[in-house]
C-alpha cells in the first residue's frame, strides 16, 4: 500500500505497469465500481456490463501493482491479500462465463430428463445436464398458523450412469448435487393434474400432468390452459376447492385437497369431472386420473464455487495476518 | 422476568452512559462505576434474550425488536471488551454509549413480536454470518467514537488525553486498529453470508440491497485504509472519514430494512 520505488533506469513497460498500477488511480478505480455497482443495482435489470468493466479495470490495476510494486510485493501478507482478491475477481468472471441457473417443475414420480422451463448460461458452460436424471418421490412442507411456510423435506432418487438408484432427502439448504450440478427445492410448488390422452387413431395413450399455480401463492388463481398432445385442441381447467388445502388457522403440512371438482373446458363445452371420469373430444378421450403435487426446482451450476471459497479465506487470512503485525505486534502510532 | 431483566438491563447500559459522559465533561474517574454498570447490564440483558430465545424457540434473528435488542447487546459487548482490553478506549464511551442510547430508544418503541423462523435460517451458517457482522459492527463503532472525539475540538483532546492518548497521531491509530478489525469481520461476514446464501437461495451472490450496499461499505472501508496508508491522510481527515463508514454501515444494516422489500433484509 506504498508508494512504488521507481528506478533510475526504467523501461517502457516497466513504467507502464507502475502507472497502471498506481495507488492513487486504486483509489479512483475503487471509486468507479462503487459507482458501477450502485447504477448495476439501481438501474432495471441491471447493468451487466458497465459493472464487469469497472471490475476488469480493478483487476488491472491490482495486477499491475502485484507486478511493479516493490513495496507490495515484500510484505507477504499483504501481497498474498492483493493477490487472493486478484484471483477472486479472475474466478468470479470465469464462473460467470461457465455457470448456469435455470429452473424446472417435476410432479411426484416424474423423472427429470435435463429439459429446464428457464436457463441462463455462460457462453462456456460445459453442457452436462442432459446426463442427469432423478425423480421426485415428493415431499413434505411443514406450515405454521397463517401459512408460514416450515420445513421442507422432499425425497428424491438419483439414476446414477450404471442405471443404480440412491435415495435423498432435500429441502431448504440442502440441495441435491449431482456432478456440480446444485438442485434446490424451492417455494415455487403446486398442485398437478393427471390425465389420461387416448387418441381415437389407435396411437398410444398418453398419461401426463398439468401443472397449476403455485399454491398457496395463488389459491384463488388454480387454473390452466394446454393443447391435447398431437393435435390443435386447446383445453382449459380450473381446481374449484371446497376449503383451503392447507388451513391458515392452525399448524398444517402441504397437502392435496380431499373434496373438490375439475372444471374441464374444450371447444366452448364446459363440465365438471371428478377422478375417474372421461371427456370424449372428435380427436380422442381425456381421463381425468386425479390430482398429485409438483415440486419447482433451481438448478445452479459453477466450478469455481470451492476455488473462490478458498481463495476468500486466504485472502481474509492473509489481511488479518498483516493487521495482525502491523497493529498488534508492531505496537505504536503508523 | 423477560421483560424486568430487559429493563434492568436498560437502566444499566443507561446509567453508565451517562456516568460516561459526566466523567468525559467533568474530567472525573469513574471507570470501575462504568465498567460494573455495563457488566451487570449485559448479565441482565444476556438472561432476558436467554429467557426469550427458549420461549419462542429461535434467536433474536428475526423481528426489528430481537434485531435491535441484539446489536444493543453485541455492541455493548463488543466495547465493554474494547473498554477493559484498550486503557485510551475509555473516553470513547461518552460517544459509544449514546449510539447504544439511541438504538435502545428505537427497540422500546418497537412492537416485541416473535416473527417466524424461516427453514434456511437452521444453519450454523447463521451464527457465523450474523456474530462476524456483530463484531464489525462493535469494532466500527469503537473506531468512530474515538474518530469522533478527534474532530471534538478542546474537550474531545482533553477526554483522549484523560485517556493516556497524548497526541492526534496516537489517537488515529487508535482508531485505524479498530478500522482494520472490523474490515476483517466485515469480510468474514460477506464471506459467510455468500456460503449461506448459495444454500439458501441457490446463489452465492445476486446484488440484492443488502448485499449491494454491504460491499460498499466494505469497499468504503477498503478505501479508508488504501487512502490513509498511501496517500497519508491527516489524522483529523481519517477521523472524519472513519465517522463516514460508520454512517454508511449504520444506514445499511438498520436503515435498509426499511427501503428494500428484498427477500435478504438486513439488520441481522
Amino acid at each position: 500500500m506504498n508508494a512504488t520505488t521507481i528506478p533510475c533506469h526504467e523501461g517502457p513497460v516497466r513504467r507502464l505497469l507502475r502507472e497502471a498500477g498506481s495507488t492513487r488511480l486504486t483509489l479512483v478505480l475503487l471509486a468507479v465500481v462503487a459507482l458501477a455497482v450502485i447504477a448495476h443495482a439501481r438501474i432495471e435489470g441491471g447493468l451487466a456490463g458497465p459493472l464487469a468493466a469497472a471490475f476488469a479495470l480493478a483487476a488491472a490495476n491490482l495486477g499491475a501493482a502485484l507486478l511493479a510494486n516493490e513495496r507490495l510485493r515484500a510484505d507477504l501478507a499483504l501481497f498474498v491479500f492483493h493477490l487472493a482478491l486478484l484471483v477472486l475477481l479472475a474466478l468470479a468472471a470465469l464462473g460467470r462465463l461457465t455457470a448456469l441457473t435455470g429452473t424446472l417443475e417435476l410432479a411426484q414420480g416424474e423423472v427429470f430428463d435435463g429439459r429446464l422451463l428457464t436457463q441462463e448460461s455462460g457462453p462456456l458452460h460445459p453442457d452436462g445436464l442432459t446426463r442427469l436424471r432423478f425423480v421426485n418421490d415428493g415431499f413434505t412442507i411443514a406450515y405454521a398458523e397463517g401459512w408460514r411456510r416450515g420445513r421442507t423435506s422432499n425425497d428424491v432418487r438419483v439414476f446414477g450412469h450404471d442405471g443404480r438408484a440412491t435415495r435423498h432427502t432435500i429441502g431448504d439448504i440442502e440441495p441435491l448435487v449431482l456432478d456440480g450440478y446444485r438442485f434446490y427445492t424451492t417455494p415455487n410448488k403446486g398442485f398437478a393434474i393427471v390425465m389420461r390422452w387416448v387418441p381415437r387413431g389407435g396411437q398410444p395413450p398418453e398419461r401426463g400432468t398439468v401443472h397449476l399455480p403455485s399454491y398457496p401463492l395463488n389459491e384463488h388463481r388454480q387454473a390452466q390452459s394446454w393443447r391435447i398432445p398431437g393435435t390443435s385442441r386447446e383445453a382449459w381447467v380450473m381446481l374449484d376447492l371446497d376449503a383451503p388445502a392447507i388451513d391458515p388457522s392452525r399448524a398444517s403440512t402441504f397437502q392435496l385437497p380431499g373434496a373438490h371438482r375439475l372444471v374441464f373446458v374444450t371447444g366452448g363445452e364446459r363440465r365438471e369431472l371428478r377422478p375417474g371420469d372421461n371427456f370424449a373430444v372428435p380427436e380422442g378421450v381425456l381421463v381425468y386420473e386425479g390430482l398429485t403435487a409438483w415440486m419447482g426446482y433451481k438448478v445452479f451450476y459453477d466450478p469455481t464455487l470451492p476455488w473462490l471459497l478458498a481463495c476468500a479465506g486466504v485472502g481474509v487470512l492473509a489481511l488479518a495476518a498483516f493487521f495482525w503485525r502491523r497493529f498488534v505486534r508492531e505496537r505504536g502510532p503508523a | 422476568m423477560e421483560a424486568q431483566l430487559l429493563g434492568a438491563a436498560v437502566a444499566g447500559y443507561g446509567l453508565a452512559g451517562s456516568l460516561a459522559v459526566v466523567a468525559t465533561v467533568l474530567c472525573r474517574r469513574l471507570e470501575t462505576v462504568i465498567v460494573g454498570l455495563l457488566a451487570g447490564g449485559l448479565v441482565a440483558h444476556t438472561a432476558s434474550l436467554a429467557l426469550r430465545w427458549d420461549r419462542v424457540g429461535h434467536g433474536p434473528f428475526i423481528s426489528m425488536f430481537e434485531v435491535l435488542s441484539s446489536n444493543v447487546w453485541s455492541l455493548t459487548l463488543v466495547f465493554l471488551a474494547a473498554y477493559l482490553r484498550v486503557r485510551a478506549v475509555r473516553p470513547a464511551a461518552a460517544v459509544a454509549l449514546p449510539f447504544i442510547f439511541v438504538l435502545m430508544a428505537w427497540m422500546l418503541v418497537t412492537h416485541p413480536d416473535d416473527g417466524h423462523f424461516p427453514a434456511t435460517y437452521r444453519t450454523l451458517w447463521l451464527y457465523a454470518h450474523v456474530g462476524f457482522g456483530k463484531v464489525f459492527l462493535g469494532s466500527l463503532l469503537v473506531a468512530a467514537a474515538v474518530g469522533v472525539l478527534m474532530v471534538s475540538g478542546p474537550p474531545g483532546a482533553r477526554a483522549l488525553r484523560a485517556g493516556g492518548i497524548a497526541d492526534e497521531v496516537r489517537a488515529e491509530h487508535l482508531a485505524l486498529r479498530f478500522l482494520a478489525l472490523a474490515f476483517v469481520f466485515e469480510s468474514l461476514m460477506l464471506v459467510t453470508g455468500a456460503i449461506w446464501a448459495q444454500d439458501a437461495w441457490g446463489r452465492y451472490w445476486a446484488w440484492d440491497p443488502l448485499e449491494t450496499w454491504s460491499f460498499l461499505t466494505w469497499l468504503a472501508l477498503a478505501a479508508l485504509l488504501h487512502a490513509r496508508f498511501t496517500l497519508r491522510l491527516a489524522p483529523r481527515a481519517t477521523a472524519i472519514a472513519i465517522a463516514g463508514v460508520f454512517v454508511l454501515a449504520i444506514l445499511t444494516f438498520f436503515g435498509l430494512p426499511f427501503v428494500s422489500t428484498a427477500l435478504h433484509k438486513g439488520a441481522i
